[in-house]
């Protein structure tokens, strides 16, 4: 007990009894920008979410940030697991080349996409593009593009994680099993299907939770990319909460932003958690 | 068999443009890192041109060096690893092995701790910091890093100390080594890879963390993930030099996520393997 006791102490001294006092926050006026107003607001900040349709849009767009990024992973990232399993040399080298988005810094990653990759005229996509006879997009000043490149950001930094899990899954499977489907004769896809499938399946299921909570607390790439512009078009309810708080200095009602956030997360892995045991 | 030599091909060309899309940005930065200002600026791209080391001494010594901001990440980095090692060691072990009272609940409340976003808590910690005013130092800072890398250390490390026989702890407990002194020689020799991967995950997290690095630091305590931005403003991004300043920041990273590649996998599903039952 000794020896556990430190480290659960800094633990719940480090983040429960801040969530407790998140929670209290949440229920009190705090605006830096107007200190005369300050004092307790007991449900008023989760009452003006209702008609908040910044809130609404920014749930908007994480729902479609989480599943999307986490959808486009687990398909990417099996479908080339599955392709690299088969040559028969150079596995190696891919594996380091997907480690290397892994390490980058989130942040580091979405200033890099925002300058050398996505910028106009400089980036790397535009120069492509140009070079095809296309014309040059502004891929994150664009509020209808802008989404669609964060979710290309986290997807590339990602893919690489589901594809390395994917990738360690199947080279662990059983070839016996296969060997007897083929003489059998199950076509391929009925070996993928009847097969590979449900033997990682827990891999599949690992990625799916982990990413998905990853997914809900992105912040650093989208920050540094667009800042949740241009206007609100990726404000993504982490980045609505930070903004709130940091930039309108609105500490109350980011505050209750904040506690919509961890309720949701907190939702979501239990019923994860919970799927994954009844299986 | 030239079906199944073309099909070869075919896959490993499909294998190169993966490896390109991962790695080019990247090694574009490289690149980038060594060119002027106005050659970024050429089109189409220049490949060859003359290389020019003027980023990085810029970046270094100039004006705006990122020296400090290196040095800072260093020490958020290097203390709060070492700190969470101190820590994390010990329950850890406890976890995997002793008798504890509400052991799973304990378990799982520090997996719980682990996934609670830092958009959710940076407010709490922010309001505290100031209210004892240690904004802006490192102990402030550092102490909100265990909040992230102790849950995951110890996740880590727990899956380590269960791979280690236990004939072998008793032998040691028979002989009267006592707890202690059995961890000591016994157990911790043999979980040294496992400390050692550990401390380079710790690392890695804390020296790429962002959001409590830009709201709890400040002048004095800047690390490189928030010092990147003074190479963009709304007049005009210095390309060039932000390659470098990203390489710099980027090099440490990239050299541990190297030496623990075989490992990585392993390091990121922590946790969510451990959460069900045993691994396969």
């Amino acid at each position: 007990m000794a020896l556990f006791l430190p480290a659960l102490v800094v633990l719940i001294v480090t983040t429960s009894a801040p969530l407790v006092y998140l929670a209290w926050t949440s229920l009190e006026r705090i605006d830096l920008s107007m200190p005369w107003l300050s004092g307790f607001a007991g449900a008023g900040n989760y009452l003006q979410m209702g008609a908040d349709p910044r809130f609404w849009h920014s749930l908007w767009l994480t729902l479609i940030y989480t599943v999307s990024t986490v959808v486009l992973q687990v398909l990417l990232g099996l479908g080339l697991a599955l392709l690299v399993l088969r040559i028969p040399k150079g596995q190696g080298i891919l594996r380091v080349a997907a480690i290397l988005p892994i390490v980058l810094a989130p942040v580091v990653v979405g200033l890099f996409w925002r300058t050398l990759v996505l910028a106009p005229d400089v980036g790397l996509v535009d120069v492509v593009t140009r070079a095809l006879g296309l014309p040059s997009y502004n891929w994150l000043g664009d509020p209808k593009l802008a989404l669609l490149s964060v979710i290309a950001i986290h997807t590339w930094q990602w893919t690489p994680f589901a594809f390395l899990v994917m990738l360690a899954s199947l080279s662990s499977l059983p070839p016996d099993v296969f060997e007897a489907a083929r003489i059998d004769r199950a076509s391929a896809w009925q070996r993928f299907r009847y097969i590979t499938l449900p033997l990682i399946r827990p891999a599949i299921v690992i990625v799916v939770i982990m990413r998905t909570m990853i997914a809900l607390s992105a912040f650093a790439a989208i920050f540094a990319a667009t800042g949740g512009g241009p206007g609100t078009a990726t404000e993504i309810l982490n980045l609505y909460a930070y903004r709130t708080s940091f930039s309108e200095l609105n500490l109350g009602y980011g505050a209750a932003l904040a506690m919509v956030l961890l309720a949701i997360t907190l939702a979501v892995s239990f019923v994860m958690f919970r799927a994954r045991r009844a299986r | 068999m030239t079906g199944k030599r073309l099909r070869t091909v075919v896959l490993v060309a499909i294998a190169a443009v993966l490896l390109a899309i991962w790695a080019f940005p990247v090694l574009w930065a490289l690149l980038t890192s060594f060119k002027t200002e106005r050659d970024v600026l050429a089109y189409p791209p220049t490949v060859i041109f003359t290389p020019t080391l003027r980023n990085y001494a810029d970046v270094l010594f100039g004006s705006a060096s990122l020296l400090p901001n290196l040095l800072s990440s260093v020490i958020v980095a290097g203390v709060s690893t070492f700190v969470t090692l101190l820590l994390a060691i010990p329950a850890a072990y406890a976890l995997a092995r002793l008798e504890l009272p509400a052991k799973r609940a304990s378990g799982f409340y520090v997996l719980a701790t682990q996934m609670l976003p830092p958009v959710g808590l940076i407010i709490p910690y922010y309001l505290v910091l100031q209210k004892v005013g240690m904004l802006d130092t490192y102990t402030g800072l550092i102490v909100i890093y265990l909040t992230f890398s102790l849950p995951f250390a110890i996740w880590l490390l727990v899956s380590y100390f269960e791979d280690i026989p236990r004939e072998m702890e008793e032998a040691a407990l028979l002989d009267r080594a006592g707890r202690f002194r059995a961890l000591w020689y016994v157990i911790l020799p043999q979980v040294r890879g496992g400390i050692a991967v550990t401390t380079i995950f710790v690392f890695l997290n804390a020296w790429n963390e962002f959001l409590f690095a830009v709201v709890l630091g400040g002048n004095r305590v800047r690390p490189v993930t928030v010092a990147m931005f003074n190479y963009i403003s709304v007049e005009q991004t210095l390309w060039a030099k932000l390659a470098a300043g990203a390489m710099l920041a980027m090099a440490p990273v990239i050299l541990l996520g190297l030496i623990a590649q075989r490992h990585i996998v392993k390091g990121l599903t922590v946790g969510a393997v451990k959460g069900g039952g045993r691994r396969a």
